[in-house]
């Protein structure tokens, strides 16, 4: 689905990322984890198509990103993100309907008739279907979230990515979210998300990334990637782990 | 939402017909209408055709250039502080005119130039503000005010070189914004091109809705925002620089216009921007109507006007609604 190769990022001409060859396939749930500043959303905005590489190649589908068009591009990868920048009093019906852009002539004033139905389904797979016509800036920090992921979903991208979706939500709100993005991969979406808590990635992820100095420092299948030794590397700090009654085992950096 | 529209049309219908019965000779509406349907039959119907007409359709054409100039800008950059006149083309074009006038350059070619020199001035701005493909709001708001401070300091010095002298009153009247001595001609002049930036302006709908939610927001559903950004400022400075032409500098109905048409029909940039040409020009055509009677037979500056009977409305609506927020 995703293949990249020697891709080099960087940052007002600095590196920031070099050497990263990869790929992920169709139906995965990635979760992307480092520290501030390791280059997650700058990774995550180049695989989108959002940014451009500054070296090396990333292919969607065997094509590489930088020959697709906008709208192409966004037909195949929806993005994410939480910067709440509006002012203007958007329902949430108005909010999720600039997914179907992509799918218009840039100058087409009118819907096509398929996207009542594709924004009805994307409110109901974010269990916002009563929200439709509540105006955006009353919604809950968890509401806004799954309203983006809404946006997304009528999108119709085959490719989900998330800048760090959790972030600001309470405990609830966050399974929430990250629940419901488990069940677009299992109904067949790739789903790649930067993620602070790596417990949240052991959770609901298949695979993890973890991003430090430059490069990739693991992307390995979720138990293997997500160890206290690793996350050391990545975090720089001692890490401990306990096995709970259920037999997960969860990771928490030590208190001293 | 199409009772609403046709309330705003219907009232600019209004107004427009009540605006041809104002003006120095007292003509009955009988004898309008009668003019209106024989072009040639006398003195009423050049009256009514060679200068109440004109004036009203050129009033109309201003207000509803430069309200949709406004809501194009302030919705590109998400501010509702701009005005269609950020861009530099007010500003490029009353140096021109300005200085032409004192010049003593013949009077029909001063709306060509003075055209000419604000979208000059606006593509200085744009190519300012550039960064890579797209455009950087806040470089374009510095260069826009920049540029026209500049030029408002060469307006102030030719100023004090012509008092008194003969080309005075014609600048002064053009930069406090008239539609007065205006001809068919002019109209046919300035048309085409704010026809050109309507145009650009409706196919610009669908990216403005989705540049509401951000431009990060708008690119990743497939919004090519440089050519975005590239296409609304052409077409605001096109319609800008059409009207400032016409009319001079009037503000006002650029800046506050789109915010009342918001009130009225939503933030959906398609609505928007019709009900923001209505309303703009039916603003204008009252506003003009007034100008020509109050002080009548003085004339005064429709920017004038403007500004002392809408700003006051304006910030009324905006205290009254804060105050029923609050309460």
């Amino acid at each position: 689905m995703i293949a990249v190769r020697d891709l080099e990022l960087r940052v007002e001409e600095k590196p920031l990322l070099t050497s990263m060859s990869f790929d992920i396939g169709g139906g995965e749930f990635v979760g992307i984890l480092g520290r501030n500043g390791a280059g997650k959303t700058t990774l995550l905005r180049a695989l989108a198509g959002l940014r451009p590489a500054d070296g090396g190649n990333i292919a969607v589908h065997s094509r590489g990103i930088a020959t697709f068009s906008p709208a192409e591009r966004s037909r195949a990868i929806a993005f994410v993100t939480s910067d709440d920048v509006f002012t203007d009093r958007l329902t949430v019906r108005e909010v999720i309907a600039a997914g179907r852009y992509p799918h218009h002539r840039w100058w087409q004033w009118t819907p096509e008739p398929h996207d009542a139905q594709a924004i009805a389904g994307a409110l109901e797979a974010v269990e916002l279907e009563n929200f439709a016509d509540r105006e955006f800036v009353t919604l809950s920090s968890g509401e806004r979230q799954r309203v983006w992921i809404a946006l997304a979903i009528a999108q119709e991208a085959p490719l989900l990515f998330l800048d760090e979706p959790t972030s600001h939500l309470d405990l609830r709100a966050a399974q929430h979210v990250l629940k419901l993005l488990r069940q677009q991969v299992n109904a067949g979406k790739t789903v790649v998300c930067v993620l602070h808590d790596p417990n949240e990635a052991a959770a609901y992820a298949d695979r993890a990334m973890l991003l430090a100095g430059g490069g990739i420092l693991a992307f390995e299948d979720k138990e293997r990637a997500l160890t206290p030794a690793l996350l050391e590397q990545a975090y720089g700090l001692k890490m401990e782990s306990v096995t709970g009654a259920s037999g997960t085992r969860r990771i928490f950096p030590s208190a001293t | 939402m199409i009772l609403r529209f046709a309330a705003l049309a219907a009232g600019l219908l209004g107004v427009a017909a009540g605006a041809l019965l104002v003006g120095g000779t007292e003509i009955s509406p009988a004898a309008i209408w009668n003019a209106l349907l024989h072009p040639n039959s006398g003195e009423i119907a050049t009256i009514v055709w060679q200068l109440r007409l004109p004036r009203i359709v050129i009033g109309a054409f201003v207000g509803a250039s430069l309200a949709i100039a406004g809501a194009l800008l302030q919705g590109l950059l998400r501010n509702p502080l701009v005005d269609p006149y950020l861009t530099g083309v007010s500003a490029g074009a009353a140096v021109a005119i300005v200085l032409s006038i004192s010049a003593g350059v013949a009077s029909a070619a001063v709306p060509a130039l003075g055209f000419a020199a604000g979208l000059a001035t606006a593509i200085t701005v744009a190519a300012l503000a550039r960064r890579g493909a797209s455009l950087d709001a806040t470089r374009l708001i510095l260069a826009g005010v920049s540029l026209s401070s500049l030029f408002a300091a060469i307006i102030a010095l030719v100023l004090t070189r012509v008092q008194g002298a003969g080309s005075a009153p014609a600048i002064v009247s053009w930069l406090a914004g008239t539609l007065s001595g205006r001809s068919w001609g002019d109209l046919l002049f300035a048309a085409p091109y704010a026809f050109l930036g309507a145009i650009l302006a409706l196919l610009s709908a669908p990216a403005l809705n989705a540049l509401r939610l951000g431009d990060v927001r708008a690119a990743a559903v497939g919004v090519d925002v440089g050519r975005a950004q590239w296409t609304i400022l052409a077409s605001s400075s096109l319609l800008a620089a059409s009207a400032v032409t016409l009319s001079g500098t009037v503000g006002f109905v650029g800046l506050i216009v789109p915010h009342v048409a918001r009130r009225m029909v939503g933030s959906d940039a398609r609505y928007v921007l019709a009900a923001s040409a209505l309303l703009g020009a039916g603003l204008t055509i009252v506003a003009d109507a007034l100008s020509r009677t109050l002080l009548a037979p003085a004339e005064i500056p429709i920017g004038v006007l403007l500004a002392f009977i809408g700003v006051p409305a304006f910030l009324y609506l905006y205290l009254r609604d804060r105050r029923t927020a609050a309460a």
